[in-house]
């Protein structure tokens, strides 16, 4: 559905603002127009009807209107005879109320050129009028004007002016103090043709303005929603299975440029960390494969034909090194998992590492002894709040590593320093070092730097990567540094534990 | 035939060699890739049985060297099972690839079929005219009936079969016939071969004098 595209939201919110905005602004400009003509009529229809006013009273503009005028205005000769006479005698109005007024008075509206010349012009566009007595008898009407004009309801001795729309026409009137009625008119089909105009002129001005606005948030919404489109389809092709696909951007400092950076070091992240992990499935593959391949093959040459005693036993203390040592394996995975996925209950409390790292030297002994190896140690009370097994597991891996890794008549030395707030746990030896290509990997899973000689000795290459996860998790740092046939020395490091006095409820 | 074997696991090494060696195979072996290459390069084996991670230098870059100088069979043994490493395995030049772990007798066969294949021959039994030898079964029959041959006279007879229209020198048979171990004098040889015509016929294996042996196409 195309609503579900942010384009087509815009796009169609746009139209909607357009429409509105466009439509007030026709409306009013429409009506303020309408207004202003009608206004223009009300004052042209007044200004007639106050010159006819005068005429019908027979003020200073008053004349008789004489059909034998020879003037060339326009005015005379646009009332044909007999437009304007209703009766035959020439006299002039009187005043108000005067004497000489008698209803059913035959009088002659006479006009001036110049108050003809107002009535001047063809229909339908030409002012009309129509002057009735008091009595209610047509004194005068214009020639051209419509013959239906009927007087107005007369209101007491309202004299003001009154304007308004009968049928298609805008009149006013107004009723002389003798009660003479005074009508002007004129016919409003002009003003509606205009009006119409302008409304088709405002509504084609309009429909441009609106195209030219869609058009133009069109270009603006493509140019803004192209990064995001580049964007989707990076995404789309990485989770196809490309990892190694990245969003190029032609311009990394805009917003969208910096989503795609922060996109980029995600999909970096993410294909480092599944790459390890395809890594971590290949190895954990062969080195379970491998153990079990020896167990079959194994049982397969004893059985395929009759042995010695001796060789059955020979064949079965080989299957179980083999049993033992897939076990091992299996334990540390185990170990590592739970320890990445932070799945073990971190039972921590308040630990001197100087007495774990004094009870992890005894334990280790007995093995240091079989290797000829010397175990020593520089131990200072410092205070950690951490699991205490999780330690004594992280001390016994660098201890037999120190060990396993050394010369005959070599030395490891473990010491705890506590400075700074911070304690660390050292394990230095004397062994065989590492080389220093391969000191980048030696945290890495199943990563062995000497490959042969670890494998003999029955050792995955999990050791290290088990005390860093622990290390990690436990919010402590380990670090290596080694020189090849020197030694190496590892470092533990952990945020020593407040003193005991104002932190009591750390350690429950 | 001789066959080397590159392992890094000391026990399957150790077991791989003894089963091999109970099929009559002289076998070599070798736990690091460097040092099997080397044996690889300087000795003409049957077939080279190959692990993939190896110490020193992986199955890989074992392989992509030994093609440039030989054609030796080789089946690749490894613990990595997905598609794109049997693909590369093979690619590289490995002529058959068997995932750990494996069936004992699966990986016999397949070493009896590449050695086979090497010698340019489809049909899992070599015939010379009336002779018939059986590899799977290592057996040897002459106008149907069973010839007994001892295992080492079996392995020069099978040996010079599949080797056969060619002169084979007597170094090359001990070559292929004993292991690095083996210390042999040098008439035995003779004493086998007189001992296959005895059993057979006299002429099934030909002397080139001053060359070596050889049975007719």
């Amino acid at each position: 559905m195309f609503t579900h595209s942010i384009r087509w939201r815009l796009q169609l919110w746009l139209a909607f603002l357009l429409v509105c905005v466009l439509s007030g602004f026709g409306l009013t400009v429409y009506q303020l127009q309408r207004i202003t003509q009608l206004n223009q009529l009300d004052e042209a229809l007044k200004r007639r009807v106050a010159a006819l006013n005068l005429t019908v009273r027979g003020g200073p503009m008053m004349e008789f209107f004489r059909r034998s005028d020879t003037d060339k205005g326009p005015g005379p000769r646009d009332f044909p005879s007999g437009g304007f006479n209703s009766g035959s005698r020439e006299r002039p109005y009187g005043p108000p109320h005067g004497p000489g007024f008698m209803p059913g008075e035959k009088r002659e509206v006479r006009l001036s050129p110049e108050t003809a010349a107002l009535f001047s012009g063809s229909q339908p566009g030409a002012f009309y009028f129509s002057v009735w007595s008091r009595d209610s008898n047509l004194l005068a009407r214009a020639a051209g004007g419509p013959t239906n004009v009927s007087l107005p309801p007369g209101m007491g001795r309202d004299t003001s002016l009154h304007a308004g729309i009968r049928g298609k026409n805008r009149e006013a009137y107004q009723f002389t103090e003798l009660g003479d009625c005074i009508l002007v008119g004129r016919s409003l089909i002009p003003d509606w043709d205009a009006e119409s105009r302008l409304a088709w002129m405002l509504l084609a001005a309009g429909g441009g303005v609106l195209a030219l606005g869609l058009s133009g948030g069109w270009l603006l919404t493509t140019r803004a929603i192209r990064p995001v489109e580049e964007i989707s389809a990076a995404a789309s092709r990485i989770s196809a299975g490309n990892l190694s696909e990245r969003i190029t951007t032609s311009e990394p400092n805009n917003e969208l440029g910096r989503l795609a950076g922060i996109l980029n070091n995600t999909f970096s992240r993410l294909e480092t960390v599944f790459n390890q992990q395809k890594q971590f499935t290949a190895d954990a593959a062969h080195e379970l494969r491998t153990p079990i391949a020896v167990l079959i093959s194994e049982a397969q040459v004893m059985l395929s034909r009759e042995r010695t005693p001796s060789e059955y036993k020979e064949s079965l203390e080989t299957c179980l090194d083999t049993a033992q040592q897939l076990r091992r394996l299996t334990d540390s995975l185990l170990e590592l998992a739970r320890t990445e996925s932070n799945q073990f209950d971190s039972d921590r409390s308040r630990v001197d590492v100087s007495e774990v790292a004094r009870d992890c030297v005894e334990r280790l002994k007995p093995l240091a002894a079989e290797r000829n190896v010397v175990l020593k140690t520089e131990l200072n009370p410092g205070e950690v709040i951490i699991n205490s097994d999780r330690l004594v597991q992280i001390l016994i891996n660098l201890l037999s590593n120190g060990i396993h890794y050394n010369k005959p008549g070599g030395e490891v030395l473990v010491k705890t320093v506590n400075e700074t707030g911070k304690i660390s746990i050292i394990v230095q030896d004397t062994g065989i070092g590492i080389p220093e290509e391969d000191l980048p990997r030696i945290f890495d899973r199943f990563y062995r730097a000497d490959k042969s000689r670890s494998r003999a000795e029955g050792r995955a290459g999990l050791g290290l990567a088990i005390c860093k996860a622990i290390v990690e998790a436990e919010g402590g740092e380990l670090s290596v540094e080694s020189k090849l046939n020197v030694g190496t020395t590892f470092k533990v490091l952990f945020p020593g534990a407040a003193p005991r006095a104002r932190n009591i409820q750390v350690a429950p | 035939m001789r066959i080397l074997i590159v392992e890094d696991e000391p026990r399957l090494l150790r077991n791989l060699a003894r089963a091999l060696r109970e099929e009559e195979y002289a076998v070599d072996t070798a736990e690091r890739g460097d040092e099997g290459i080397f044996k690889a390069e300087s000795c003409n084996y049957d077939a080279i049985v190959l692990d993939v991670m190896l110490p020193g230098m992986d199955g890989w870059q074992f392989l992509t060297r030994l093609r440039k100088t030989k054609q030796t069979p080789v089946l690749m043994l490894t613990a990595r099972d997905a598609p794109p490493d049997r693909v590369r395995g093979l690619d590289t030049g490995a002529d058959d690839y068997l995932v750990k772990p494996f069936d004992l007798a699966e990986l016999l066969a397949r070493i009896r079929s590449i050695i086979r294949r090497a010698s340019g021959n489809a049909n899992p039994c070599l015939e010379l005219g009336d002779v018939m030898i059986d590899p799977r079964a290592r057996s040897v029959t002459f106008a149907g009936d069973a010839v007994t041959l001892t295992a080492r006279e079996y392995s020069i007879l099978e040996y010079l079969a599949l080797q056969r229209g060619h002169v084979v020198t007597r170094t090359e048979l001990y070559e292929h016939l004993f292991d690095e171990n083996e210390d042999t004098l040098s008439n035995l040889l003779d004493v086998h071969i007189f001992s296959i015509r005895k059993k057979i016929r006299p002429d099934i294996i030909k002397t080139r004098r001053g060359d070596g042996y050889y049975i007719e196409e």
